[in-house]
């Protein structure tokens, strides 16, 4: 199963340590084959609506970003557990934030393999 | 979140560090096991209440070892290795999980050793193929046993059986915790390689409608394969493998149509294969490469799905790369499968014809004897051969042989096709033969119908007819179907061309010409067009690479050089004289030779090679007394585990034929000085060398092409002074 992971936040400062012990990290899950891709993202960015056949275009909104990390994510895990428990050492490295999984569907994932179907 | 799934998902995460650590500790991988299966046990009491710890993997490995402490107090065994970790464990200062992290971290360094020692002991050749997968699915890919039982369609309790039967016979057999060195290791590593691409396989052949564990299987030994190349890393094989798997699993999804009917390779949606695991292929063949050594089954085997990775439509496929990789694999791997795939790569590249030949000398093969690919493909090439008869045969062979209802229906849809064009070769031609008695009196043929007509001359192969078919359904397109023949001009043509394809490539461009000057020519016959319709359209000069010719007077001293051994001398000779193409000098038979008319039958191509009086000399010495078998021999006998085709071995030194890389090795090495690059030549250069050297004696294109054995006199451009169509012996 891929799931995406994006995340906000780190309350740690991203000093050498902290970088190192990313790097780290980032290289162990990539080497186990578990992280397909990652990166960081500069909050905001431009936002698109379409309504009505019309297309808008705007900066942001930009919510507080201050200092915040915006990063994703995509793995290849074996549950959402094994999600989770990535997720996990991750925060264990960066400090407090917030972070959304989502399963990334596949074609081999029908409807009826989504979330809240299987046994939870 | 269910405790019971987090610790199982910890678990899978964990399992093959921590069952390695304690194996390496306890000396013993049944024990191991069952300690952390106690380990797990204690989660599954303990996280619901008190939550899942900071580091769940430690605190596992932690418990595991109090575990093996008690028990090893309790038997009081005196093994030496338990001993030690009696003594290990008893000595640290035991203050609960505080120390849980420095356990760990003075492990830490040894972990990997330990991970990959426990994948070689169980792949163990003690124990049976299915006990290896069982257990190396458990032990290191943490799966439970009713996973592998849904996994492989058994029942769980066989897998327990198998699971405590193997881990009694590694006991019983003493086989030590441990990666073996020498020339043990590398049959051992290719144990592991094997249950590993296993496992693949299996996940691979799973169908619609089975347990979702099956399929999963490729992503398991995908990380089996991940983890064992991070463990490896100076082993091609193994990158060799990882690669073939990441290239095979970036089709999956488009490997099956919607009803669950497999898809051939060459009519899958690329645009649904994976990209991400395409790049991480050819990452890993890239590290295969790098870590260097002969190319062996499995790099061969993901150099080949890499041809097809970077083919964005089947048309860009690089089928003579592939037939070559094939070449050479056939030489690892001389096992029929991997001949009749070779035959299939060859029919694409140089026609079905080539493949045709390969394919019948396999169906005595008592291998392929039930095997429905065999006639499958046998079937598909009759039929791009136009002989739709024999092809139906085939194709109904197959049905009848597949036990994949899907792939049955496909083939059954084949044979109806091939019964279908059966019929229509017959109508197309009694319509031909009317058409042609009626003769000028059908002044008003249209377009769309010369076209339909044309199409369905039986002496078409399937895919020619569907390469003309591009061409003619863009004329029709721009001119009116309906538009009646003797109307259209050349000029029309031509800017029909050139707005189509002005642009395009030279080869694109001169496919498109061809196509149509065939089609122009058979209406022309017909009276139906105005000859000359594709008069206006010039062929396009396609680049090619040019090889350069070797000095004459650097040839006539090599063949003098007294340290050149006879083998070599003849064969440089005989390429040179017969410009014929390496492989099939080195297919030569004892058997195939007429010295006195100073030939040799290239039994595979039907084609006598010719040489002249310097190989004539020789030849009787590199025969001496043999009267069959290869020609030119390989300098030692093959090893047990290499043994080639019968065909292949000289009855009276046991020897085999000399390889196509050993030959080219020889020559690079003998014309290194020659080189001013100091990488020496190709055997292909110095047959190159000696069309050359003909050419500019004068030699036609087609006493070349005679000569040479190359099917087209474009190649031979460049060779030849008046590089005409018309060009003919003066």
């Amino acid at each position: 199963m891929r799931f995406l992971m994006t995340t906000k936040g780190g309350s740690r400062t991203p000093d050498a340590a902290m970088m190192a012990e990313m790097g780290a990290f980032i290289e162990e899950m990539t080497k186990a084959g578990v992280l397909l891709a990652t990166g960081g993202l500069e909050p905001g960015g431009l936002r698109m609506i379409s309504s009505g056949g019309e297309i808008t275009v705007t900066d942001g909104p930009f919510t507080e970003a201050k200092e915040a990390i915006v990063s994703f994510a995509l793995i290849e895990a074996r549950s959402r557990e094994e999600a989770v428990e990535l997720a996990r050492r991750f925060w264990k490295i960066v400090g407090d934030g917030e972070s959304a999984i989502q399963q990334v569907f596949g074609p081999e994932d029908g409807p009826e393999d989504g979330p809240g179907a299987g046994p939870r | 979140m269910d405790a019971h799934r987090v610790v199982d998902a910890v678990w899978k995460m964990e399992s093959a560090r921590i069952v390695a650590g304690l194996a390496r500790m306890a000396g013993d991988v049944g024990l191991a096991e069952e300690l952390a299966q106690d380990a797990v046990l204690a989660a599954l009491e303990q996280w619901p209440e008190a939550g899942v710890p900071d580091n769940p993997g430690a605190w596992l490995m932690a418990v595991a070892k109090r575990r093996a402490v008690d028990h090893l107090r309790r038997e009081e065994r005196r093994d030496r290795g338990q001993e030690r970790l009696a003594h290990d464990l008893a000595t640290r200062p035991d203050d609960g999980e505080r120390d849980v992290d420095d356990v760990v971290d003075a492990l830490d360094g040894e972990v990997g050793d330990d991970v990959l020692r426990l994948m070689f002991v169980s792949c163990h050749p003690v124990l049976s193929t299915e006990a290896r997968v069982a257990l190396t699915l458990r032990l290191i890919g943490g799966l439970r046993t009713d996973e592998i039982a849904r996994a492989f369609l058994v029942s769980e309790s066989a897998v327990a059986q198998r699971i405590v039967r193997a881990k009694r016979a590694l006991a019983d057999a003493h086989v030590p915790f441990e990666v073996p060195a020498g020339p043990e290791r590398a049959a051992r590593l290719s144990s592991v390689l094997e249950v590993i691409y296993l496992v693949f396989n299996e996940g691979y052949a799973a169908t619609a409608g089975d347990d979702l564990m099956r399929p999963s299987l490729c992503l398991e030994a995908l990380r089996l394969g991940r983890v064992l190349a991070e463990l490896t890393s100076d082993e091609a094989e193994v990158h060799g493998l990882v690669a073939l798997m990441e290239l095979q699993q970036s089709r999956s999804a488009a490997r099956t149509g919607p009803s669950g009917e497999p898809v051939v390779l060459h009519e899958q949606n690329r645009g649904r294969w994976d990209p991400l695991l395409i790049r991480r292929g050819f990452a890993a063949l890239l590290r295969a490469r790098q870590a260097g050594g002969p190319l062996g089954p499995y790099v061969l085997q993901a150099a080949i799905a890499a041809c097809h990775a970077r083919a964005a439509t089947p048309e860009e496929t690089d089928w003579p790369q592939i037939a070559a990789l094939y070449e050479a694999l056939v030489r690892v791997l001389p096992t029929p499968v991997v001949q009749l795939n070779r035959a299939v790569a060859l029919a694409m590249a140089y026609g079905p014809r080539a493949g045709l030949t390969l394919v019948d000398t396999l169906t005595g093969e008592p291998a392929l004897t039930g095997y429905h690919l065999l006639p499958a493909v046998r079937g598909d090439l009759l039929a791009r051969l136009g002989r739709h008869d024999e092809a139906l045969a085939e194709f109904e062979r197959a049905a009848s042989l597949t036990r994949n209802s899907a792939e049955r229906a496909v083939l059954l849809r084949r044979a109806a096709t091939c019964a279908a064009k059966a019929g229509e070769a017959e109508k197309a031609e009694e319509a031909e033969q009317e058409a042609t008695e009626a003769g000028p009196a059908e002044g008003d043929v249209t377009l769309g119908r010369a076209m339909g007509l044309f199409l369905a001359r039986p002496d078409l192969s399937a895919d020619t007819v569907r390469s003309y078919n591009q061409t003619l359904t863009r004329l029709c397109r721009h001119l009116g179907e309906d538009a009646p023949i003797r109307d259209v001009t050349s000029h029309r043509v031509a800017e029909v061309f050139a707005a189509a394809w002005g642009t395009a490539a030279a080869a694109t461009w001169n496919r498109h010409r061809a196509a149509l000057r065939s089609f122009a020519t058979w209406a022309a016959e017909r009276g139906w067009a105005a000859a000359g319709l594709a008069a206006p359209l010039d062929r396009r000069p396609e680049p090619r690479p040019r090889i350069r010719p070797i000095d004459r007077s650097r040839l006539e001293s090599l063949w003098k050089r007294p340290d050149i051994p006879l083998r070599e001398r003849t064969l440089w000779l005989l390429l040179y004289e017969s410009a014929a193409p390496a492989e099939w000098a080195l297919s030569l038979n004892v058997e195939d030779l007429d010295l006195p008319g100073m030939r040799g039958e290239v039994k595979a191509r039907g084609h006598w090679l010719r040489w002249q009086s310097g190989t004539a000399a020789l030849l009787p010495l590199l025969v001496g007394d043999r009267r069959r078998g290869p020609l030119f021999l390989a300098d030692r006998r093959p090893g047990p585990g290499r043994m080639p085709a019968t065909a292949d071995l000289c009855p009276h030194t046991g020897r085999g034929r000399l390889s196509y890389e050993r030959a080219e090795y020889l020559f690079k090495r003998a014309t290194g000085d020659l080189d001013p690059e100091g990488g020496g030549s190709t055997l292909h250069r110095l047959r190159h060398s000696r069309l050359a050297h003909l050419g500019e004696e004068g030699w036609s294109a087609r006493m070349l092409m005679s000569l040479s054995g190359h099917a087209s006199a474009r190649t031979l451009h460049g060779f030849v002074r008046v590089p005409r169509p018309a060009d003919t012996v003066a």
